[in-house]
């Protein structure tokens, strides 16, 4: 790699080292919080009575089966919506800011008037941003398995890996997104406003669509199903659900750096 | 040997913004070594053009070369031997002056590393102060240094001088001829004339979207409208009014006022011997320097 393209790296890693480490240590911080709960929650009767008042839709919806279970509990608490949620939207905003704010607000403008193409700026502000979104992750996992450790919660390390994994492909996927529609579009409105509205679309659909017998055979188009529909805590995960997710990502990411070499850049 | 390819040469450009038309067909031809002064009101097409040129706009029309090259399939190429000082002033805002133009530099094979802190003193530039906690002139001499340092065979500089002192903007039209001395080619834009007018060896005013004069400092400056004010001892005399280059006369008491276009002299002569108290020709804004060649846009 040429000292320009570490450079145009290095750019957005530091810009976004705040944004990005805020991410990581909140969601590690949620994570380390709930599993601290497990030990009282494990010991508390009744339980699985009050789960079985819940209608079995709902409980399937918000990922409440075998709650009291330690893969039940972290699905239910953490793995079917929040953390999911959380490093979806974390894709967009970091993905956002570093290209689409960037560019609007004219901050993008004194790299793409140096000798560089404007794919590479574009490449390396994705870069960052996916940097920054593996850092969330690592730390996310590191403080997942330390703290079933000191809490006591007996889950296998493949689970969690491949759980952790498959929430931040998630992420991943909603960045490829915001990538394409701010190398598309170049206005941060577009970008958030498509990239949230997917992010809890794609959350209905996996989770609401199963309520309704018509609706229910296609949850399979949210990507959401495609990262969790196979309950990754307790089931060993296929190897289609890591490709579902990675490789539209990278496709994404390559059109939309496709399209900003085609367009005009905003006028900040 | 080879022929060096001009540093800029535009055809027919224009620019379409949905329905708004910001650049309505420009020609013009930079040669090499030479400051060029792009002069127009806010709003004209001076950003717009650069922008062009710079390919962080497609032109709708018209053809650019820089160096004889076309930016939108060697922009790269170009840029390298290319610096410019954009009009709307951002920069990234979490770095320090020295950390963004050190980043410049690791993007650019030609930057004068060395002489960072030379320019630096030269410009009372704090290089180590956030950028986000340095005036609207501060950033904009973090930008100008960046432009400076950068070595390059043509500077566009887009309104360099906007937020900068009358101190700073002297030391920066200075710099500008230390670069054409070095043979660098300047492309200034401004809505400042006398700015340009002391720097610039040609330039080419600009108004909505279209070039209304260009040829020499000298042959342009000629064009343009000053107003002059006259008061005398006595009764102003009316037949001032019907010199050449005399227009819109009026004559109230003592004073007389008038617009001058084109060379002063037939005025000066004409009032030697007269018995005046005062006299003040003033510089006037562009948008009134140049009225008389401003055809009434197409709204």
């Amino acid at each position: 790699m040429s000292g320009r393209a570490w450079e145009l790296l290095a750019v957005p890693l530091r810009a976004a080292r705040r944004a990005g480490l805020i991410w990581a240590v909140s969601i590690a911080a949620l994570i380390v919080l709930t599993v601290a709960f497990y030990p009282s929650f494990r010991d508390s009767a009744g339980l699985d009575d009050l789960m079985a008042e819940i209608p079995e839709p709902l409980v399937d919806a918000f990922g409440l089966a075998d709650f009291g279970t330690p893969a039940g509990f972290l699905r239910g608490n953490l793995y079917a919506v929040l953390v999911p949620l959380l490093l979806a939207v974390a894709g967009v905003l970091l993905m956002n800011g570093q290209t689409a704010v960037d560019e609007d607000s004219g901050r993008m403008e004194p790299y793409l008037a140096q000798p560089v193409t404007r794919a590479s700026v574009f490449l390396g502000r994705v870069g960052g941003v996916l940097l920054w979104l593996l850092v969330i992750g690592v730390l996310m996992l590191a403080a997942q398995l330390i703290s079933d450790e000191i809490f006591g919660l007996e889950i296998a390390t493949d689970r969690i890996v491949a759980t952790v994994v498959l929430c931040l492909l998630l992420g991943v996927l909603h960045a490829g997104v915001a990538a394409l529609i701010a190398g598309w579009t170049g206005r941060p409105g577009v970008v958030l406003g498509i990239g949230m509205a997917l992010a809890v679309a794609g959350y209905v659909v996996m989770a609401l669509f199963p309520i309704s017998d018509v609706l229910a055979p296609w949850r399979h188009v949210s990507p959401w199903d495609w990262a969790l529909g196979g309950d990754p805590l307790t089931n060993a995960t296929e190897v289609w659900r890591y490709l579902a997710l990675g490789v539209p990502a990278l496709v994404l990411i390559g059109l939309g750096a496709w399209t900003f070499g085609r367009r005009d850049v905003q006028a900040g | 040997m080879t022929i060096a390819a001009e540093p800029l040469r535009i055809q027919g450009l224009a620019k379409q913004y949905g329905s708004v038309q910001a650049v309505r067909g420009i020609d013009l031809a930079v040669s090499a070594g030479e400051v060029f002064g792009f002069v127009g009101p806010n709003g004209a097409g001076k950003s717009t053009t650069i922008r062009c040129i710079l390919d962080l706009l497609r032109p709708s029309a018209g053809e650019i070369r820089v160096f004889g090259r076309d930016p939108r399939h060697d922009g790269a190429a170009i840029r390298e031997r290319l610096a410019y000082v954009p009009g709307e002033l951002r920069l990234p805002e979490r770095v320090t002056g020295r950390q963004f133009l050190q980043s410049i530099g690791r993007l650019r094979s030609r930057f004068e590393r060395g002489r960072l802190e030379e320019l630096a003193e030269r410009f009372k530039l704090d290089l180590d102060r956030n950028i986000r906690h340095l005036s609207s002139g501060n950033r904009r001499k973090v930008s100008v240094l960046s432009a400076f340092l950068s070595d390059a065979d043509l500077l566009i500089l887009d309104e360099p001088t906007g937020g900068l002192d009358p101190l700073m903007q002297h030391e920066f039209l200075q710099l500008v001829r230390e670069r054409r001395e070095a043979g660098a080619t300047v492309f200034l834009s401004s809505h400042i004339l006398s700015e340009v007018q002391s720097v610039a060896d040609r330039m080419a005013v600009l108004r909505a979207g279209k070039i209304v004069a260009q040829g020499t400092v000298n042959e342009v400056r000629g064009l343009a409208r000053q107003r002059v004010e006259i008061w005398f001892e006595t009764d102003a005399p009316e037949w001032l009014g019907r010199l050449a280059g005399i227009g819109e006369p009026a004559v109230d008491g003592r004073r007389f006022r008038a617009v001058l276009t084109g060379s002063a002299r037939p005025l000066i002569d004409a009032l030697a011997g007269q018995a005046i108290s005062s006299i003040l020709i003033q510089e006037p804004d562009l948008e009134e320097a140049f009225l008389g060649l401003y055809e009434e846009p197409d709204e």
